[in-house]
């Protein structure tokens, strides 16, 4: 074809002809284009537009089982089953449910099931505001009449549907309840709330199962899964007439919890028989944080949230929880403000020997009452001129009185602080309270709180007198604000403005176990890998660490701390000898925190019974808090239930049979 | 560098630099009407949009001679970059051509080396003077080609492999390829395909049953033939001009899969019609035909190359995406560029019709 091919103008020529041809083919395949566009758009409109209209095509989700939670070697704790729902289909083909026909759908379902009408109307009401295309759950875990009744209907009413759905099934029900809380349906007001956990931005919608409470909640993310989805094609009916495509739902992720299902189910029974039936018992491993044992009393029992919640007794039975005076879904060991009592005064003591008020070698202090201005304070013990270690060992509060006021306040809060008093631990659950320490700032702070309110109340008190009456007390609580010698001696042994949870002592007790270090309680010891509810893939999960810190502890104090605690329940006329334990070298403190002054004392305002320990002495493994609310006496109520929690634990170790717990219980 | 200068405004391409803007803006118009409650994909899409205009701004202006010198550190920027997400690549839907870059979310280079294999590839055929090709030229070529070629093919992206051979066909094509072998090669391909019919008819491969869910719809498996269905449905119901922005029923309602991305055009065709549609292929044609024109009048070879290689990728990538959608080609995951969703689409499609509009600002010779 190229007579010359070095002539640039014949090369020219020649790339122009084939960008001309290249041009041409551009124009053909743009034809072509308009042409096919013009046959679907305009030629066929109709015909499509018909079965867009049709809908022909429905997506219907198949919800994903959540991951199950285990405890720490694998046992299983919490496992979904599948129950059929019964829902009702909005949109199907041709035939729409509006929100007019309510009414109607709502009498035909509960005339014909088991369904309480009251509750439908409400759901029914929240409906109205959903998108139509997700379907409405009129009935949870039908039974196999309902299922039949909806199947035999099939042909009358398509858009009511049998759907499979798995079911949170807690198989020990209120076992470690608080710590794994409950599943229940998204609420209206969640999903409404842009920044929450379950916003609709985050792609949650009316009817999602996500967790409520504990763990749960916390690790939500985790244990949901990736829903499926079934495509199918309905005919102008509504009824399903074929499926075209399917995507299996991928469960959610196994989480492993730090719980040791063995010595939580004996803390469960030793928080059944506490005797004003409230309380908390954590334990936990004090060289890493993970929590063996976590108990709140009263408990619950979350399957009435996960399966009872669309019935009758479920409802009642959670309208109980919430009216109970007991507060059953209150969680005490996270949320629970307590007096710590006695168990306090190895922080004061602690504090004391580092700031120099009292040293290792000279620290004996006169114990027994006080006389403070014109108020005596009592002592229940007046051994002489203890030092410190006996001064624990025999829990001499008179010693406290004096070492708190030597010490004097801030040297005192200094050292509240560094022990994370007044802070939230960390733990991995929503909630957590962060507790008042027993400081001059938080009882300014109190007291300005209550003198605010009285002078608000008397903005609208009725007359003047009491307008004046209602100022004057407002200044009289502002002058009481102050920081007195009382507050310092009372908060120096535990009593006082002081507002601890079961958590804080707990990882208290296990930073006095091992010499300072605080490490963050938690639940979470791994979650499998996998898949999460964007369908994106997941490595294994480990609980990360975050917010250790270190208590400044000499081995000299550190020393102190165990010969003091070791002593309280090995030693005669130590406090916590409910809790001796042959060869395992349990150390302890007992704690009574004052309820209500002595004269009102009945058996409502008893005494709540603290007991703080540690095992074995040197090198311990596990360490914990018990509290018995209003039973009397730390050493008496609450030692013993840590007793049998650590003989389970010490059996297990050494490979002794675990049994004759009943008998033990009695020792103390 | 920023003052006007007369001769730059007077002989810019306005045109096209307008229908690439409307053509953009109307692809973010569709990704918002694709995922109305996603409002990150179109904020992230007018990101890349201005972003891309300063970067085809920037190339605009400077001398595309200039750009050509950095080719082969394009080049080799891109087989890293595909090497790269070779060994640590997401893999969405399918294809592992995602490389994640932390806050920045992350970028597909295989549309990058795109452009930087072309600019390569135009380099080296700018100094062969020979016509009609040798075979040891073509063979050379074929080197610098296959390294990205392969890379992307690893990635398991036959859209993207079939768009590199777009513009390494074309450029052979212009630069004077035997007509006999043209010819040769047009009976294989059409042999081959013909000869594969029956094993894609008994193959049960999604790539084979995205072919048989086209052109014998009822040998195909239901899901694939569903989702043809879904997009025919959307567009045809779109009618003549359209169910209004944001009306759509079938996209939004995930009848269409990867609406916002490869899939945009059904959107367009379900809520603009008929009208919005031709409005849209228009503009695609006469940016082509531009660009067409941009490698008659370019000043030197290397304009003129680059501009017919990339009218090749361009009208490639096109015709897929529009014509996947339309039944009229198998589904083949690859953009719509200038409206799919996409921040290296976005960014490499304007890099390269900068390089275009420099050359043709620079048509008459000084």
């Amino acid at each position: 074809m190229t007579n010359n091919p070095g002539d640039p103008f014949e090369v020219k020529r020649q790339m122009d002809l084939r960008l001309e041809i290249i041009r041409f083919l551009a124009v053909a395949i743009f034809v072509a284009l308009g042409a096919r566009l013009y046959w679907l758009q305009v030629k066929n409109y109709e015909s499509y537009r018909e079965q867009a209209d049709s809908n022909r095509y429905k997506t219907i989700p198949i919800p994903a089982r959540r991951g199950r939670i285990l405890d720490r070697n694998g046992k299983l704790l919490v496992d979904s089953r599948y129950a059929y729902n019964i829902v009702l289909e909005r949109k199907l083909g041709k035939r729409e449910v509006t929100p007019k026909q309510f009414p109607e759908v709502q009498k035909l379902l509960t005339d014909n099931l088991d369904i309480e009408p009251a509750w439908l109307a409400k759901r029914f009401e929240a409906a109205i505001y959903a998108p139509k295309h997700i379907p409405i759950v009129v009935k949870e875990d039908a039974s196999s009449r309902e299922v039949q009744w909806v199947a035999a209907h099939q042909n009358e009413y398509p858009e009511i549907r049998v759907e499979r759905a798995p079911q949170r099934h807690y198989l020990y029900g209120g076992l470690a309840a608080h710590a794994i809380g409950y599943v229940g349906e998204v609420s209206l007001a969640q999903l409404n709330n842009p920044n929450g956990q379950y916003s609709q931005e985050k792609g949650f919608k009316f009817g999602d199962i996500v967790g409520q409470a504990g763990l749960e909640r916390y690790y939500n993310g985790v244990l949901t899964g990736r829903d499926g989805w079934r495509k199918v094609i309905v005919n102008s009916l509504g009824k399903i007439e074929d499926e075209v495509d399917k995507s299996e739902p991928i469960p959610g992720r196994d989480v492993y919890t730090t719980l040791d299902f063995d010595l939580q189910q004996e803390a469960e029974k030793q928080g059944d028989s506490m005797p004003a039936g409230r309380g908390a018992i954590g334990m936990m491993d004090p060289n890493n944080g993970e929590i063996f044992v976590f108990v709140s009393r009263p408990s619950f029992d979350p399957n009435t949230f996960s399966q009872r919640a669309k019935t009758q007794e479920g409802r009642e039975e959670i309208v109980e929880y919430y009216q109970d005076e007991n507060r059953p879904l209150y969680n005490r060991m996270i949320q629970g403000g307590f007096v710590p009592g006695s168990t306090w005064k190895l922080m004061t003591s602690v504090a004391a020997l580092n700031e120099g008020v009292i040293t290792p070698k000279d620290s004996r202090i006169q114990d027994g009452g006080i006389q403070l201005g014109s108020y005596f304070m009592n002592s229940m013990s007046h051994s002489g001129m203890p030092d410190v270690v006996t001064a624990i060992t025999i829990s001499a509060d008179g010693y406290y009185y004096r070492l708190g006021l030597k010490m004097g306040e801030a040297r005192f809060a200094k050292w509240v602080e560094k022990f994370g008093f007044g802070h939230r631990t960390g733990i991995d659950l929503p909630h957590e309270d962060p507790g008042l320490p027993p400081t001059a700032a938080t009882k300014q702070k109190t007291y300005e709180a209550i003198s605010k309110r009285k002078l608000k109340e008397a903005e609208s008190a009725p007359t003047p007198e009491a307008k004046k009456r209602l100022v004057y007390q407002a200044e009289q609580i502002l002058r009481d604000a102050k920081w007195t010698d009382y507050d310092m001696a009372a908060s120096a042994f535990g009593q006082g403005q002081n507002k601890s949870t079961p958590v804080q002592l707990m990882r208290y007790v296990a930073g006095l176990a091992n010499g300072g270090k605080m490490h963050t309680p938690h639940l979470l010891l791994k979650a499998v890998a996998g898949t999460d509810r964007n369908d994106v893939p997941q490595p294994e999960l480990r609980y990360e660490e975050k917010g250790f810190f270190t208590v400044p502890m000499s081995p000299e104090i550190h020393d102190i701390v165990k010969r003091g605690m070791f002593g309280a329940v090995n030693v005669g006329g130590g406090t916590g000898a409910g809790s001796r334990i042959e060869g395992f070298d349990v150390c302890g403190k007992t704690g009574t925190a004052q309820v209500a002054s002595n004269e009102r004392a009945g058996s409502k305002n008893k005494d709540h019974a603290w007991f703080i320990s540690f095992a074995p002495r040197d090198k311990p493994e596990i360490c914990g808090v018990v509290l018995t609310e209003n039973a009397g006496f730390g050493g008496k109520q609450s030692a013993p239930r840590a007793k049998a929690i650590y003989d389970i634990y010490y059996r297990r170790k050494t490979g002794l049979p675990v049994d004759a717990q009943a008998q033990l219980i009695k020792t103390p | 560098m920023l003052a006007p200068n007369p001769r730059f405004i007077r002989d810019f391409d306005w045109l096209s630099f307008l229908l690439i803007i409307g053509l953009m803006a109307f692809g973010i118009v569709q990704i918002h009407s694709a995922k109305p409650n996603d409002s990150s994909l179109w904020r992230k899409q007018i990101v890349a949009m201005v972003l891309g205009l300063i970067v085809m701004f920037i190339v605009t202006k400077m001398d595309y001679n200039r750009i050509f010198g950095l080719a082969p550190y394009l080049y080799g920027l891109g087989i890293f970059l595909l090497i790269l997400v070779l060994l640590f690549g997401e893999t969405i839907n399918g294809n592992k051509n995602w490389l994640k870059l932390g806050p920045l979310g992350g970028m597909q280079p295989s549309e990058l080396a795109k452009i930087f294999t072309l600019m390569m590839l135009v380099r080296f055929f700018s100094d062969v003077r020979e016509r009609p090709l040798r075979l040891k030229t073509i063979f050379t070529a074929g080197l610098i080609w296959i390294v990205p070629t392969v890379l992307v093919y690893l990635e398991g992206d036959t859209g993207s492999t079939l768009s590199y051979i777009s513009f390494f066909v074309v450029l052979l094509f212009v630069c004077g390829l035997r007509w006999s072998w043209i010819l040769a090669g047009f009976a294989v391909v059409i042999l081959a395909g013909y000869l594969a019919i029956p094993s894609i008819k008994n193959s049960t491969s999604y790539k084979a049953e995205r072919i048989k869910a086209v052109y014998w719809p009822e040998l195909a498996a239901k899901r694939y033939r569903y989702q043809n269905e879904q997009s025919y449905i959307a567009i045809g119901s779109g009618g003549p001009y359209g169910k209004g922005i944001g009306s759509g029923t079938q996209g939004p309602l995930g009848f269409v899969p990867e609406v916002h991305s490869d899939f945009i055009f059904t959107i367009a065709g379900e809520e603009t019609g008929f009208l919005g549609c031709s409005l849209a292929l228009g503009a695609y044609l006469v940016i082509i035909w531009r660009l067409v024109q941009t490698a008659q009048q370019s000043r030197d070879r290397e304009g003129t190359l680059l501009a017919a290689g990339y009218t090749g990728l361009l009208l490639y990538h096109v015709a897929i995406s529009v014509g996947m959608v339309l039944g009229l080609l198998p589904i083949m995951g690859i953009p719509l560029p200038l409206m799919s969703h996409g921040g290296t689409s976005i960014l490499a499609t304007l890099f390269a019709l900068g390089l275009c509009l420099s050359v043709r600002l620079r048509r008459f010779v000084n």
